[in-house]
C-alpha cells in the first residue's frame, strides 16, 4: 500500500502525520510519500513552520528550501517505521498537486491535516483538504487536531 | 511505480538534512510555470496597472501626442527588462531586485534600502490603483469626483476587499490569471475598435497625434513628452513582479527573457494602438484628467453607449483589481521575506494557520495603502478654495511615487546586470545588449530627474514611506531577537521530535 502524506509546513501538517502513523498498520503500508507543494503565485508560496527556524540570509530565502525542510521533517516521523520513505516537492496549486501525486504515485490512500481549531478557522475552512476529498482517486484521510493531539505537540 | 523517483536522484543534492541510509534520498522538484503562462502573467500584471487608470493624466500633460510618452515609456521599461531577463537566468530565484543589487554590490545597507523602495512603491501603487478604480466605480454610479470622503471611503473599502481576497488565498490559480489577462486585454480591444471607426469616420484630424501641449520650439514638445513619460511609466511597473515566479518556471534560462520581454512588448503594442485610438475618438480636452469611459461615451462603437459604459467600466475594474492582488502579493511577499531575515520585526512572517497567507504582512500593508489614502483625502479636502488643478490628484502623486522608486531601483537593476557580467554565467544566460542597457540607465535616470524636479513634493511622501521602513528597521534592531547563525537551535516555537510512538 502506498500512502500520500501531505504537509504544508505547519504544525497541523506533523501532527496530522502521527495521527496517521497511530491509525495506519505500519506492516501493511510500503511506502510513504510525504509531499508539499510550492504555490508560486501565492504571497507566500510555502511556509515552513517545523524544526529549528533557520535563518535566511538577506535575500536568501528560498522557497523550495523552506518546502524540503518541511518534507524533511514530516519524513524523520517515519523513520524505522518500515514502509520505504519518499519525498516530492511539487510546484503548483496545492489541491490539485496533491491529487495529481496521487495520480501519479498510484497511491492507496492520502493522509492530510485540515486546519485547526477555533472560530476563524471554522468559517475559513480548510480549502486544500476538502477539494482533495472531493476529487482524490483514493480514500482521503483528513486529520483533525484534538485537544489530546494538541498537547502531544507541547 | 518507483523509476520517476529513481530518475529523479540528481536532485538529492538540494536535501537539507542527511536522511537514514534506507530513505531514498530525493526531494524533487517538479517546475509548474510554462512559458506561455509566464506570458500571461506579465500581460495581465502591467496591462492593468496604468493605462486605465492614468490614460486622462498621460494625455493632459502631453496633449494629442501622447502616445509617444506610452512609447518612450514602454521603450525604457522593455530595456529594463532585457536586464531583468539577463539576471533572472543568472540568479532564478524569487528575491528580484534585491537580490541583484545584494550579489552586485555586496552592501547589506543597499540592499535593505533597495527592498525597502521596492515595498513603498508596492504600497504606492496600491493606493494609486485603489484611487484609479474609485474613479471608474464613480463613473459607473455617477459619482462626482469631487465628493473626497466618499470617493476615498471606496477606495478603502476596495483595499480592504483586495487585502481579505489575499488573506484567504485564492489567487493562487492558474487559470483565473489567465482569464484575468484576456479580460483586460479585451478592453483595450474594444477601446481600439472604437478608434479604428473613429478613424474611419473621421471624427478626428489624424493630426491630432502630432499635436503637443507646449508652445514653442521642439525643445518643449520634448518636455511635454518627457512629462507624460514620468506619469506613463506608471503603465509599464509590474513586469518586475515576474520575477517572483523565477523559482517556478519551466527551464527559466529559455522562458524567461521571452515571456519577459514578449510580455511587455504585447503591452506596449497595445498601450500605444489604446492612446492612439483614445486621440482619434474624442478631444483631448475631453480625456484630460478623465479615464477611458470617456472614449465609450463618445459613442460611436455598434454597441449604444449606455451598455458600453457598464461592460467596459466593469471591465476596467476587474483589470484594475487584477493588478491590484499582484501588487498586494508582492507587498507582503518582501515584507515576510525581510521578517524572515530578521531585518524587520520577526511578527510580519506570522502565517495563518489554516490559510497559509502571511496575516499580518497584508493587514500591515492595507493600513499603510490606507493612510496614505486618508492623507491624500484630508491634503485635498484641505485645497477645496483652490482651482482645480492646484489640487491634489491623489492617482497622480501616488503614481508619482511610485514611479520615483521604481526608475532609481530599475536604473540601480540595469547597473547591477552589467556589473555581474562575468560572473556566475553559464551556456544558458541570457545576455543583453549592452548599448541598449546604457540606454536603459540614462533613459530612467532622465525620467527620474525630470519626475523628481517637477514634481518634488513628491519627495517628502517619498521620505514618509521610506521612514516607515526605516522605523521598522530600528524596532528589530532594539527589540528584536539578535539574529541567530543558521543551524543554530531552533526558536522557542519550534517543534522539538519526540521519538515516534502511539501515545498521540
Amino acid at each position: 500500500m502506498h500512502v500520500i502524506v501531505a504537509t504544508d509546513g505547519s504544525q497541523a501538517s506533523l501532527v496530522g502525520a502521527r495521527q496517521f502513523k497511530w491509525i495506519a498498520d505500519s506492516r501493511e503500508i510500503t511506502d510513504v510519500t510525504i509531499v508539499a507543494v510550492v504555490s508560486p503565485y501565492a504571497a507566500v508560496p510555502f511556509a515552513n513552520e517545523l524544526g529549528p527556524q533557520r535563518n535566511p540570509g538577506i535575500t536568501e530565502l528560498n522557497f523550495r528550501q523552506e518546502a524540503n525542510a518541511a518534507v524533511e521533517i514530516v519524513a524523520a516521523e517515519f523513520d524505522g517505521w518500515g514502509a520505504e520513505i519518499h519525498r516530492q516537492v511539487r510546484s503548483g496549486s496545492p489541491a490539485q498537486e496533491i491529487i495529481r501525486a496521487a495520480e501519479d504515485l498510484d497511491a492507496d490512500l492520502i493522509s492530510m491535516a485540515s486546519g485547526s481549531r477555533g472560530l476563524s478557522r471554522t468559517i475559513l475552512l480548510g480549502s486544500t483538504a476538502s477539494r482533495v476529498q472531493h476529487s482524490a482517486p483514493c480514500p482521503v484521510l483528513v486529520c483533525r487536531p484534538t485537544p489530546h493531539s494538541q498537547r502531544a505537540l507541547g | 511505480m518507483f523509476s520517476l523517483a529513481v530518475a529523479r536522484l540528481p536532485y538529492c543534492g538540494e536535501m537539507v538534512t542527511p536522511a537514514e541510509p534506507h530513505v531514498v534520498q530525493h526531494a524533487e522538484l517538479k517546475r509548474s510555470i510554462t512559458a506561455k503562462q509566464l506570458y500571461f502573467y506579465v500581460v495581465g500584471d502591467v496591462l492593468g496597472s496604468g493605462i486605465y487608470v492614468l490614460v486622462g493624466l498621460v494625455a493632459a500633460a502631453v496633449g494629442g501626442a501622447f502616445w509617444m510618452a506610452f512609447l518612450v515609456g514602454v521603450s525604457i521599461a522593455t530595456i529594463t527588462g532585457l536586464a531583468y531577463a539577463e539576471l533572472v537566468t543568472k540568479y532564478p530565484q524569487a528575491a528580484g531586485a534585491s537580490l541583484y543589487i545584494n550579489k552586485a554590490f555586496r552592501s547589506p545597507v543597499l540592499t535593505f534600502f533597495i527592498t525597502i523602495c521596492m515595498l513603498s512603491a508596492n504600497m504606492a501603487a496600491v493606493g494609486s490603483l485603489a484611487a484609479g478604480f474609485v474613479r471608474y466605480f464613480s463613473g459607473l454610479v455617477g459619482l462626482p469626483a469631487d465628493a473626497v470622503w466618499a470617493t476615498t471611503i471606496i477606495a478603502l473599502v476596495f483595499v480592504a476587499l483586495i487585502t481579505t481576497i489575499n488573506l484567504i488565498g485564492i489567487t493562487e490559480s492558474v487559470v483565473a490569471n489567465v482569464v484575468m489577462t484576456f479580460i483586460e486585454v479585451s478592453g483595450l480591444i474594444i477601446i481600439v475598435l472604437i478608434g479604428v471607426i473613429a478613424l474611419v469616420e473621421g471624427v478626428n484630424d489624424p493630426a491630432v497625434l502630432l499635436q503637443f501641449n507646449a508652445e514653442g520650439g521642439a525643445g518643449s514638445s520634448v518636455l511635454a513628452v518627457l512629462a507624460g513619460v514620468s506619469l506613463a511609466f506608471f503603465a509599464m511597473t509590474g513586469f518586475e513582479n515576474a520575477a517572483n515566479v523565477a523559482e517556478e518556471t519551466i527551464e527559466p534560462s529559455r522562458a524567461f527573457p521571452r515571456a519577459l520581454i514578449g510580455g511587455m512588448l504585447t503591452a506596449g503594442v497595445v498601450y500605444v494602438l489604446v492612446s492612439i485610438s483614445a486621440a482619434l475618438a474624442v478631444p483631448i480636452g475631453d480625456l484630460a484628467g478623465k479615464t477611458l469611459l470617456e472614449v465609450i461615451r463618445a459613442d460611436i462603437f455598434f454597441v449604444p453607449a449606455t451598455v458600453m459604459l457598464v461592460v467596459f467600466g466593469l471591465i476596467a475594474m476587474i483589470a484594475i483589481s487584477n493588478t491590484t492582488l499582484v501588487t498586494v502579493v508582492a507587498q507582503s511577499r518582501i515584507l515576510f521575506g525581510m521578517a524572515r531575515e530578521n531585518v524587520v520585526p520577526a511578527l510580519f512572517a506570522k502565517i495563518h494557520p489554516t490559510r497559509r497567507s502571511p496575516y499580518v504582512a497584508l493587514l500591515f500593508g492595507a493600513a499603510i495603502v490606507c493612510a496614505l489614502l486618508v492623507i491624500g483625502a484630508t491634503i485635498r479636502s484641505s485645497q477645496a478654495e483652490l482651482p482645480a488643478e492646484q489640487q491634489l490628484d491623489i492617482v497622480d502623486r501616488l503614481a508619482t511615487i511610485t514611479v520615483v522608486f521604481l526608475l532609481f531601483i530599475y536604473a540601480l537593476v540595469i547597473v547591477a546586470c552589467l556589473k555581474l557580467r562575468g560572473t556566475d554565467e553559464t551556456v544558458d544566460t541570457y545576455r543583453a545588449n549592452t548599448p541598449l542597457l546604457i540606454i536603459g540607465i540614462l533613459g530612467n535616470l532622465t525620467v527620474l530627474a525630470y519626475t523628481l524636479i517637477d514634481d518634488p513634493a513628491a519627495l517628502l511622501w517619498v521620505a514618509g514611506l521610506l521612514t516607515v521602513g526605516l522605523v521598522l528597521y530600528l524596532v528589530q534592531n532594539f527589540f528584536g531577537k539578535k539574529p541567530r547563525s543558521p543551524g543554530a537551535e531552533g526558536s522557542p516555537g519550534a517543534v522539538t521530535l519526540p521519538p515516534a510512538s502511539k501515545e498521540l
